[in-house]
Parts: structure tokens; C-alpha cells; sequence
């Protein structure tokens, strides 16, 4: 899993894209994967009573399972539906590009995705850091800090500064808008200043969230930094 | 600069809740929610009142 490259790379398809993508679908595609599930993943309490997978790996990756979620063919199952609902060929190109980005990131951690579900429940990943949402999101979140998922997040979090002129005003009003009609609509509802706030805020929030697990994992609390493949070497991760 | 300003301010202050308080980061809805505040309702807020 990781913790802010699904909010950020929807940017950088931006940047290479223009106007042949839509930011809104983009980004719902990037989130979709764990959209409903992740709560169950790390477990919820309601109302006294704790609500959470009793194998969360499984639940999240595997079948049976969510994990058909981050799946391929589930992307596309999904954006042929926006497709015949919305009849709009950007968003459920960008919806698909979003989810694909997200499923195909994941496969950056020990446990993989199913990126060939219906066809195969094998899951393909590259092991480059350890996925721990087994052990609760706080160490989840120290050993993701520790290890080279900060450090794939980090690229992006650069990528999007070096890109920096798709988060102004005239990109937004020359190319974002007239990509999209929902800005049209948005924006007989709210002004411009809260639109552009709506459109920079997933990046706002991934590189603001980077840089403070970082602080929070490494000055207040004192995770070890373990930059090798898999790592961090100290935490309990799951393996495919 | 006079755009970014507001958004350098929000982050800073959002880093440091977050810092202090981790639960505001696991949110993305009171992360967007933070930022609408912070450069948006609270600004037109001021700009009101003066």
C-alpha cells in the first residue's frame, strides 16, 4: 500500500495529459481500490464493538477477499459502467488511468496485487517495501515512513513541484476546466478561489501528510530508517 | 506569491496538527476540509468583516 502516491500521481497524468484527461475521475480512480475497505483493514470501533477483518492481508489483496478491487479487469469493469451511465469517454478514461496507477503501485509492496484477477488469484508484487496493515496504522504508518515507500512517495511529491505550473490559476482556467463540465457546474455553486482549492487539494493533502508522518515517525517517535528492499527490516510485514 | 501564501500557511499549520494529533492525517475529507477553511472560508470571512 502506500500512503500518498495515490494522491499524488493523478498530478503528473495531468501534467503529461493536459486536456485529455479530467482530474475528479482521475482522482476517484486513484482512491477507488480502497475506497470501502480500508476501514476494515485496520479495524473501526462502533459504538463499543470492534469492527475489523480477521485476516485484514487477505481481505484487502486476496480472494476471498476485496482484492479483486485492485485488479485490472476491475478497472475496467468499472469505467466501461461510468461509460454507459455518464456517456463521457474522459471520465471513465481518466477513471480507469487513475485506478490502474493505484493498482499497479501496489504491487510495490510485499503482498502485491491480484492484477490478473478473474484469471488468476495470484498475487504480483515486487517486495520494494514491507506492507504492514496487519499491525494497526500507526505502526503501519512508522514502518512505511522507514522504508522505501516514503521514498517512492517522495518522487512523487517531487514530480509534482517540478510540475508546479499545472497548480495555478491559468492551468486550471485553460486546461482543467474545459476538460470537465462538473467545473462548469461546481462553479455556478462555489467561486473560483474555493474550485482551485477543490483542484490542488489532493496534492495539498498527500505532500502536507508526507512531510509530517516523516516529522511524526522520525523526531517525535524514533522509528528506524531501513532503506533495503522490503524493509523496514523491524516490522512484522506480510508476505505473498 | 500572494495566491501561494495561503496554502503555505494551511500546510504548515496542517503539518503540525498533524504532527501533534496523527488521527487529522489517516482523513482525506478534513484534509480537503482544512485547506477550504483555511484559504477559502476564512479569508471571505475577513474580507467581510472588514
Amino acid at each position: 500500500m502506500s500512503w500518498a502516491a495515490h494522491d499524488l500521481e493523478p498530478y503528473a497524468f495531468q501534467r503529461h495529459l493536459g486536456g485529455k484527461v479530467a482530474i475528479v475521475p482521475l482522482l476517484i480512480g486513484s482512491y477507488s481500490p480502497d475506497l470501502f475497505s480500508k476501514w476494515f483493514v485496520y479495524g473501526i470501533e462502533v459504538f463499543g464493538v470492534e469492527l475489523q477483518a480477521d485476516d485484514p492481508t487477505q481481505f484487502h489483496r486476496g480472494w476471498p477477499g476485496v482484492g479483486f478491487t485492485h485488479s485490472l479487469a476491475f478497472g475496467i469493469v468499472v469505467a466501461a459502467l461510468l461509460l454507459l451511465l455518464t456517456r463521457s469517454r474522459i471520465w471513465a478514461f481518466s477513471f480507469l488511468l487513475g485506478h490502474w496507477a493505484h493498482a499497479l503501485t501496489d504491487v510495490g509492496d510485499t503482498i502485491g496485487t491480484m492484477l490478473l484477477f478473474p484469471f488468476s488469484t495470484e498475487t504480483i508484487g515486487v517486495g520494494a517495501w514491507a506492507y504492514a496493515g496487519h499491525v494497526g496504522r500507526l505502526t503501519d504508518a512508522g514502518a512505511y515512513f522507514s522504508g522505501l515507500g516514503f521514498v517512492w512517495d517522495g518522487v512523487w511529491i517531487l514530480y509534482g513541484l517540478v510540475s508546479w505550473r499545472i497548480l495555478t490559476r491559468a492551468y486550471f482556467r485553460e486546461t482543467i476546466v474545459p476538460a470537465d463540465p462538473f467545473w462548469g457546474w461546481a462553479g455556478q455553486r462555489l467561486p473560483e478561489a474555493a474550485l482551485l482549492a477543490l483542484y490542488r487539494a489532493s496534492f495539498f493533502y498527500g505532500t502536507t501528510r508526507w512531510v509530517a508522518w516523516v516529522i511524526w515517525a522520525h523526531v517525535v517517535n524514533d522509528f528506524p530508517i531501513d532503506l533495503s528492499w522490503g524493509g523496514p527490516d523491524w516490522v512484522d510485514a506480510a508476505y505473498d | 506569491m500572494r495566491e501561494l501564501a495561503p496554502y503555505l500557511a494551511a500546510g504548515v499549520a496542517y503539518i503540525a496538527l498533524g504532527v501533534a494529533f496523527p488521527s487529522l492525517l489517516l482523513s482525506w475529507v478534513e484534509g480537503v476540509a482544512f485547506l477550504l477553511v483555511a484559504v477559502w472560508l476564512l479569508p471571505a470571512l475577513v474580507r467581510r468583516l472588514r
